[in-house]
């Protein structure tokens, strides 16, 4: 509400002038002085005097005057016209609709300053014409605005209620409809007043508008125009008079919008189109240390991943959405990030991209990949820049959702080729050529006439399959898939996980992450699988192992709740996942947990490795079974 | 595609024929008598022998159907009658003033395009940072500022003051093109002052709204270049909706450069209709308006259909 007070208070001002000219100690409105036309500022008259020797402040107010109530009366009386046609159209629907808003709509057909003149020719030039013009003009706004919320309002279950007991129609929409639609209504009462006035000045700096002898702003801009040489200040006043009353109804309506619908909070824009560092730099880890650490896993290594969300005064910030999540990988070799939603496996994937959404940040850990050429990079340390290098052609991704993943206005062959030209050298001839082949190995037919098709001219399937031969096109060292099946039914699903193994055949070197909830493709594609809760692995090991002899209650669960068959989604396991900024202080699944004891709820549990290669957070992980 | 085209043509056609029948029964169905109302001055009476001869002229004793379907007729025939002042074809007139101010609009829009895209693009990149408030604040000035005040106070500060350039005026290109460009950046720089606002603002909602989406996401994915992300994935996408109010905009500014080209002198068809209301001449403004609306609904089919180009989804859709 404190937006408001700058244009509500300069409005105020504005109109407590003009109410109160008559009794204002202003002079005479009409009353020449031709012996001292085009006189400068004095002391009687602060802003000089006009080619009649009239005083210019005086008429600048007179000329308010005309002005406001010309556009306030004719927005007033539109909204009223506007508002009834609104609500009786989106009310009563049908018939009604196409007689009042329908009707209305007709004149939008006319180009607004041209209705406007149309209803001077007939009717003359003047106050009343001016006020029928612009009132005429308007009313399809109005009904427009009321009648898209009525539609919105009509649906909600309390007008529904009131239809059932029998209500009155006309009360409902006078008792319960129109408050409900008020809040556009007044912002487009603010537009709508803006826009008159541009108009009314309009015709009056025609000579079509407002009669003189009366003030007018636009017709004392007509005037100093033929006066420019004597007195160009007389141009100024009114000019400024006007253009900042505008702004400020503007402002009004601009200030009002943001206070009546605060989900539109601006954006911030997108830090990785600035040529800064995207993410803080964490220190670089000395390579012989990575070694050390995680020695088989050659390819790639996260070690105390932790991500935050980073929105400076914002509700959270600083809530930990990913904790310390260590996981590794070999050359060749497939692990599934497995987990419900909300754990931050796909978090943790974008990281490793430096994909992640502004609002998310890296506070703490470290990524270390071995690229082809055999360098170790810390992958959370690089800029955006380093990224790229690597984006497309050594790491690449398969998103979720392949139609809002390709871009709808491009060719796939098109969205494919650039790809590879971004990261080889070669001609764009020849990267077609490639493209169109790799569409044919993703098992698109008629590669050659899909090429040149739009994303939504494809079916489901081959969209993915096209967002897969983009990955793959580089032949990448690590691919990350993002739960690559979800959005696709079970047949095409297998067909997109066949399609996956077989490329992997292909390039035996190239190492995946999948990410995924469902356990049935895990058990399909993954050699290894870690398991997420909450931001934290709680679980990692081969497949066969892990699913033979879970060592955590949660995976214990996730297992329990596939039912027989292909599952496409858990079945719920009982209770939630606390919610980030709310973690219990001990295990975060004991209050989830049959197995949770008094230590689990203290304390955090460490990493436990039962075998050389496996590794749990649970304190009972030998009791579990 | 055809198809959708095919569609919004019949759509156009049927909203042309709305215009027409609505500028028809403004002019017929006011009430009281629109000769007496068209030959009296204020409160001064119409001469009786006057007014039956203005209803002879203008058909008023024939039933109204016949009137119909003359006004129909004439329109079809491009016979738009003869002007009251001078007797002259008005058809003829509008042939000759109508592309003097598609020029200007044109020029307009396209100035408005060149300097707005990039300003939004800035804005948005820089969203919430010093230029976009820069940029913010200049538009909202420039969109508060009617064009007939930007256009004196530009004569006032170029012409007046500075003597760089005629307060108006215009020149055919063929007799002097250096001259006739001067004289139409005036207006078109006007007019576009406030299109470049618009555009500015509705790129940078655009822009701020695509950066958002997946495929932006993808694209970066793939490691392509800043400049080829924000080129090919960014503002090709954004603009689909800016041009589109663009094109809107450009059919308000058919019937809107009225006071651009009384500001500025310049003979385009709006001067001509200004004259024709001052001086009451019933078939020049039915005319003029006839022809402004039509090309209002002409060009908004074109908008749709560039739209359909520019985005291959809307085809199917619809």
């Amino acid at each position: 509400m404190r937006k408001l007070i700058l244009p509500v208070s300069i409005l105020a001002v504005i109109l407590a002038l003009v109410v109160l000219a008559p009794v204002l100690p202003l002079a005479d409105e009409r009353a020449m002085d031709i012996p001292h036309r085009f006189a400068g500022p004095s002391m009687a008259h602060w802003l000089g005097q006009d080619e009649f020797g009239r005083d210019v402040l005086t008429r600048l107010i007179y000329g308010a005057r005309a002005s406001l109530s010309i556009a306030i009366g004719s927005a007033l009386a539109a909204a009223l016209i506007g508002t009834a046609l609104g609500l009786l159209g989106g009310y009563f629907r049908g018939i009604v609709e196409l007689f009042t808003v329908r009707a209305a709509e007709i004149i939008l057909c006319l180009p607004p300053l041209l209705l406007a003149l149309l209803v001077v020719t007939i009717f003359g030039a003047g106050f009343w014409p001016l006020i029928l013009a612009l009132t005429l003009l308007y009313t399809p706004n109005y009904a427009r605005v009321v009648y898209a919320a009525t539609l919105q309002v009509r649906a909600l279950d309390f007008v529904t209620a009131q239809r059932a007991l029998g209500t009155h129609p006309l009360k409902i929409v006078l008792r319960t409809m129109l408050p409900n639609v008020l809040p556009p209504l007044v912002v487009q009462i603010s537009l709508v007043i803006a826009s008159a006035i541009v108009i009314e000045s309009g015709l009056s700096f025609l000579g079509l508008g407002v009669v003189p002898p009366t003030p007018s702003w636009g017709l004392m801009i007509r005037a100093a125009r033929g006066a420019m040489e004597q007195a160009p200040l007389l141009l100024l006043w009114p000019s400024v008079a006007l253009a900042g009353t505008i702004l400020t109804f503007n402002l009004l309506c601009d200030r009002l919008q943001s206070v009546l619908d605060p989900r539109a909070v601006p954006a911030g824009g997108a830090i990785w189109l600035r040529r800064r560092r995207t993410t803080p730099i964490a220190p670089r880890i000395a390579p012989d240390q990575v070694e050390r650490d995680h020695a088989p896993a050659d390819l790639l290594s996260v070690a105390g991943l932790t991500i935050s969300l980073d929105r400076p005064g914002g509700i959270g910030s600083g809530m930990e959405l990913v904790r310390g999540v260590n996981l590794g990988l070999r050359t060749g070799e497939t692990l599934a990030l497995v987990g419900e939603s909300g754990s931050g496996k796909t978090l943790t994937s974008l990281a490793v991209t430096g994909l992640l959404p502004d609002v998310l940040k890296i506070t703490a850990g470290t990524a270390a990949y071995r690229r082809r050429d055999g360098e170790l990079r810390d992958l959370i340390a690089e800029d955006e820049d380093g990224h790229r290098q690597l984006r497309g052609d050594e790491i690449s991704m398969v998103f979720q959702d392949a139609s809002a993943a390709l871009n709808p206005v491009h060719r796939i062959g098109e969205q494919l080729t650039e790809v590879i030209l971004a990261h080889r050298a070669i001609g764009r001839a020849a990267a077609k050529r490639e493209a169109v082949a790799l569409l044919g190995r993703v098992g698109i037919p008629d590669a050659e006439r899909r090429a040149r098709a739009y994303p939504h001219e494809l079916s489901g399937g081959q969209r993915q399959r096209a967002m897969i031969a983009i990955a793959v096109a580089n032949r990448p060292k690590l691919l990350l898939a993002d739960e690559p099946t979800t959005a696709l039914d079970p047949t095409i699903q297998a067909q997109i996980l066949a399609l996956i193994a077989d490329l992997k055949r292909e390039s035996p070197e190239m190492g995946v992450v999948f990410v995924t909830h469902n356990l049935a493709v895990v058990a399909e594609i993954a050699d290894r699988v870690c398991v997420m809760y909450a931001g934290q692995v709680v679980e990692e090991g081969p497949v066969a192992k892990v699913f033979a002899r879970p060592r955590h209650p949660y995976t214990v669960a996730l297992i329990g709740s596939v039912p027989e068959g292909d599952a496409e989604r858990l079945v719920a396991i009982p209770g939630a996942i606390p919610a980030p900024g709310h973690m219990p202080p001990g295990c975060s699944f004991a209050p989830r947990c049959d197995h949770a004891v008094a230590a689990c709820r203290k304390a955090p549990p460490p990493e436990f490795w039962p075998e050389p290669d496996r590794r749990t957070r649970c304190l009972r992980f030998e009791e579990v079974t | 595609m055809l198809r959708y085209i095919t569609y919004r043509s019949l759509v156009a056609v049927f909203l042309v024929w709305i215009v027409v029948t609505l500028v028809f029964l403004l002019l017929h169905l006011v009430p009281g008598d629109p000769a007496e109302v068209l030959l009296s001055q204020g409160s001064t009476a119409a001469d009786p022998q006057a007014v039956a001869n203005l209803r002879d002229r203008l058909g008023l004793n024939d039933p109204l159907w016949l009137q119909y379907a003359h006004h129909i007729g004439g329109i079809l025939t491009g016979d738009l009658g003869t002007s009251f002042r001078d007797g002259a074809p008005v058809a003829g007139q509008i042939v000759q003033r109508l592309p003097r101010t598609l020029e200007v609009i044109v020029t307009a829009a396209l100035i408005a395009v060149l300097l707005g895209v990039p300003a939004g693009t800035l804005a948005a990149i820089r969203a919430g940072g010093w230029i976009d408030n820069v940029i913010s604040f200049l538009s909202s000035l420039a969109l508060s500022t009617p064009v007939f005040v930007v256009g004196s106070v530009v004569i006032l500060i170029f012409a007046q003051e500075l003597r760089l350039v005629p307060a108006g005026g215009y020149v055919p290109f063929a007799v002097d093109p250096a001259r006739h460009i001067l004289l139409l950046l005036m207006p078109a720089g006007t007019v576009a002052l406030a299109l470049w606002a618009v555009v500015a603002r509705m790129s940078r909602g655009s822009v701020l709204d695509v950066l958002e989406r997946d495929y932006v996401r993808t694209a970066r994915a793939k490691g392509l270049k800043r400049r080829r992300i924000l080129k090919r994935h960014v503002v090709r996408n954004a603009m689909i909706p800016v041009l589109t109010v663009l094109g809107l905009e450009m059919g308000t500014l058919i019937g809107g450069t009225v006071l651009v080209e009384f500001v500025f002198n310049w003979p385009g068809l709006s001067g001509y209709l200004v004259s024709a209301v001052d001086a009451r001449d019933y078939p020049e403004v039915v005319g003029i308006v006839m022809v402004i609306s039509i090309l209002f609904v002409l060009l908004n089919l074109v908008v749709d259909i560039v739209y359909a180009v520019l985005d291959p989804r809307i085809s199917l859709t619809r």
